[in-house]
């Protein structure tokens, strides 16, 4: 086993490169709107990335790929588009559409006429039914009338889960196919309605003999496009060219066959053959092929959002616990409400509001920023109370004796209170950084890639849950115990003037 | 009773009328006292007689809700406080300056070594250069006996040397009057007599003491203006000799207790 603490100057190092990283990603600026009259407009693209054989990573390379992903890119060669892809679970992928954090969405979005009330759709690229999923031993239900009452696991804002409502089900949510088929084999549902390819897809993959296609969802076609903003007529119109472009070429119909083995890009596609987006690879090598991507969320997701959020969220904390602990009510009150909210409402819930309902304000934050904002203000909450009960905690004699030599209130805090204080306070605020570096992976809900997210996106394509988690869960306990080190070292230095 | 004195005239600090109540029970109830420059004067009196809130009124930690106060040329009118914020905080911090406290607990900064704690009024404060500030400090550890022991921090001290060095942090910034306030109070008895071997030092070499004492003995040697508080008034004030042949009743029989548990 490797020694885990690092050298003295990485250490020293490490923290600034990492704070440097986050300033980086802070710092992208958002990708100009496709609307603009640059040459080469960057057009963002929202997908879930964990929807095989649609939207997945590339079991050898981690790389973005699938239908969906090879036929946008087709038509942004087209017309003339950068793309860049943002990943998220499928429930987030309107609201991100909606807050303008991308242009469009590819991702097997089915046409129905609620969305089209609300956004605009390019022509179909794919023509489908959908299919209903139970437990391999489930002989009760085959087809919708037979959902009346039963449980059925779909998310949130898929149009499969409106056809199994209105089928009568009871339905739990989960964040995709996967994790409905894995509740349909632990028995914990009892059916799932998703689109035919897709559970083909999964079945192929996972070899799972658990569950079963039981029927079909009705007799109706679905059709599935690229869905967009209903202001941005342009960007649809260049989409359709270009997929009118590629039906005419064939290229379509060979990304098709690719996936396929047969056209659904037009309708009566015939039976379609789905080989499984990931077969034959040994856990082991998945879990190998799963580790660098992992690493790479850390460092460029969990860690570089845990300073930022950490340093951030001390000094609010700070400012909280003084204004706490000030004579002036128009100090304490608003300290006291903040704290009290901070505290009183779950950080998903923060986030949610920071990330979807600011932008109906006017304020539209990065993915990153928006997460950062988030933490920071849910560690400062908890970090305040901390803060101040440490400052409390210092005898009010070192207050008065700084006060007998002339200091003034801030000169006492910062030269005579808050260095006591701080050492008070290591303890429990590092209990509170290691709450946040596991609170980090709430994040990918923002489009934040982190490291549980790339677990997610591989065990959505290998199925390998049980490995995969574990192995997201080494790494988070190797952060926390890296960080738990420097408490320790921190603590010795703080404490060297104590008999 | 307000006798004007000009300073130079030997009246360096000066309380007229203080009163002070905490949560309605009246603590102090119209204290006068002069204090000589260069004098010692040893304020005694009963537990809960007020003694200690007269030091505190004289930086003040505690603010008086009537009276005045002089030290040197910064005087404080607490029955006409100015309703300007920024004034009242100019003319605390002016009569602060004046005086150098010791506590009855030391209070020493732990996080700084000795020389530290010595250095940093006169730096962060005052603004002196810290090549300045470093030698007088150093000087003054050799007053007290600690010369060797700079690079320590408080808590390897025994409580002799915290108190020593809390005396000298205070004569660090060169006040113009010491204000003690029990400093032997929380020593173990065989670590007092180091303790006032230092202030009856200060004392010989003229320094304005003014000490909120139980030490009856060392008040008798030491002051040169002895003053009796009891029930938030002065009831007895004098020479050393006071100690000796009070003319009050409750002096005496305080002045009796002491002695005994001397």
């Amino acid at each position: 086993m490797r020694r885990v603490g690092p050298s003295r100057t990485l250490r020293r190092v490490l923290p600034l490169l990492l704070l440097g990283v986050g300033v980086l990603l802070l710092g992208t600026p958002s990708a100009a709107s496709a609307a603009s009259a640059a040459p080469r407009p960057v057009v963002r693209v929202g997908t879930e990335g964990t929807y095989p054989p649609f939207s997945y990573a590339d079991p050898k390379t981690g790389d973005l790929t699938g239908f969906d992903i090879e036929v946008i890119r087709a038509v942004a060669q087209r017309a003339g588009w950068d793309l860049k892809f943002t990943k998220g679970a499928f429930d987030s992928l309107f609201p991100a559409l909606d807050a303008g954090r991308v242009d469009l969405l590819a991702d097997q979005i089915t046409i129905n006429p609620d969305r089209s009330a609300h956004y605009l759709f390019s022509t179909p690229y794919t023509y489908s039914h959908g299919v209903i999923v139970t437990a391999a031993d489930n002989h009760d239900i085959t087809t919708l009338a037979d959902l009346k009452g039963r449980t059925a696991a779909q998310s949130q804002t898929s149009n499969w889960t409106q056809v199994a409502k209105d089928a009568g089900a009871d339905v739990k949510y989960v964040d995709g196919l996967d994790q409905a088929a894995a509740l349909l084999a632990q028995g914990r549902v009892d059916a799932t309605v998703n689109d035919n390819i897709a559970v083909l897809d999964y079945l192929a993959t996972s070899g799972s003999k658990k569950i079963k296609i039981a029927g079909s969802a009705g007799n109706e076609v679905s059709k599935q496009a690229f869905a967009f903003r209903k202001s941005d007529t342009k960007l649809r119109d260049q989409a359709n060219q270009a997929l009118a472009a590629l039906t005419k070429d064939g290229t379509l119909a060979r990304i098709s066959q690719k996936y396929f083995r047969a056209d659904v890009t037009v309708p009566n596609s015939g039976k379609v053959e789905v080989k499984g987006s990931d077969t034959g690879r040994s856990t082991w090598q998945v879990v190998k092929d799963t580790a660098w991507p992992m690493l790479r969320g850390t460092l460029k997701g969990t860690i570089p959002l845990t300073i930022v959020s950490f340093i951030c969220g001390l000094v609010i904390a700070l400012a909280a616990a003084l204004a706490r602990l000030s004579s002036y009510r128009m100090l304490d009150v608003p300290a006291r409400i903040y704290i009290s909210i901070i505290r009183g409402t779950p950080l998903l819930v923060q986030l949610f509001i920071v990330f979807f309902g600011l932008p109906e304000i006017g304020i539209d934050l990065p993915s990153f920023v928006a997460a950062c904002l988030a933490l920071s203000l849910n560690v400062g909450g908890y970090a305040a109370e901390i803060i101040r009960a440490s400052i409390l905690a210092v005898p009010r004699g070192q207050f008065e004796a700084a006060t007998t030599i002339g200091m003034d209130y801030w000169q006492s805090m910062r030269r005579i209170v808050l260095p006591q204080a701080s050492r008070i306070a290591v303890p429990p605020l590092s209990n509170t950084l290691l709450s946040l570096v596991k609170d980090t992976s709430l994040a990918s809900v923002v489009l934040v890639t982190e490291l549980l997210r790339e677990a997610q996106v591989s065990a959505s394509v290998s199925t390998r849950f049980m490995a995969l988690y574990c192995l997201a869960a080494l790494y988070y306990w190797v952060i926390c115990y890296i960080i738990s080190l420097g408490q320790s070292a921190l603590e010795r230095r703080l404490g060297r003037h104590a008999a | 009773m307000t006798q004007e004195t000009t300073p130079g005239s030997g009246s360096l600090v000066e309380v007229a009328g203080l009163e002070k109540s905490f949560g309605g029970q009246p603590v102090l109830r119209g204290v006068d006292l002069t204090v000589d420059r260069g004098t010692a004067t040893a304020l005694l009196g009963p537990s809960g007689s007020g003694k200690t809130t007269v030091l505190r009124s004289l930086n003040v930690l505690e603010t008086p809700d009537r009276g005045r106060v002089r030290i040197g040329e910064a005087a404080i009118d607490f029955s006409s406080l100015s309703p300007d914020k920024g004034e009242r905080r100019r003319a605390i911090r002016a009569l602060r300056a004046r005086s150098g406290m010791v506590f009855q607990a030391h209070n020493l900064f732990p996080h700084m070594t000795v020389l530290g704690n010595l250095v940093e009024g006169p730096i962060r404060v005052q603004g002196r250069p810290r090549d300045e500030a470093i030698a007088e400090a150093r000087a003054l550890l050799e007053q007290v006996g600690l010369s060797g022991r700079e690079d320590a921090y408080p808590a390897q001290l025994s409580g002799g040397q915290q108190q020593r060095v809390g005396i000298a942090r205070a004569l660090a910034l060169k006040p113009e009057v010491l204000l003690l306030d029990e400093p032997t109070s929380a020593l173990d008895p065989e670590l007092v007599g180091e303790v006032l071997a230092v202030i009856r030092d200060l004392a010989a070499q003229g320094w304005t003491l003014l000490i909120v004492t139980h030490e009856v003995r060392f008040a008798r040697d030491v002051a040169d203006q002895v003053l009796f508080l009891d029930g938030g008034v002065i009831v007895e004030r004098g020479g050393p000799e006071v100690l000796r042949d009070p003319r009050q009743e409750r002096t005496r029989r305080f002045l009796a207790r002491m002695l005994e548990a001397g």
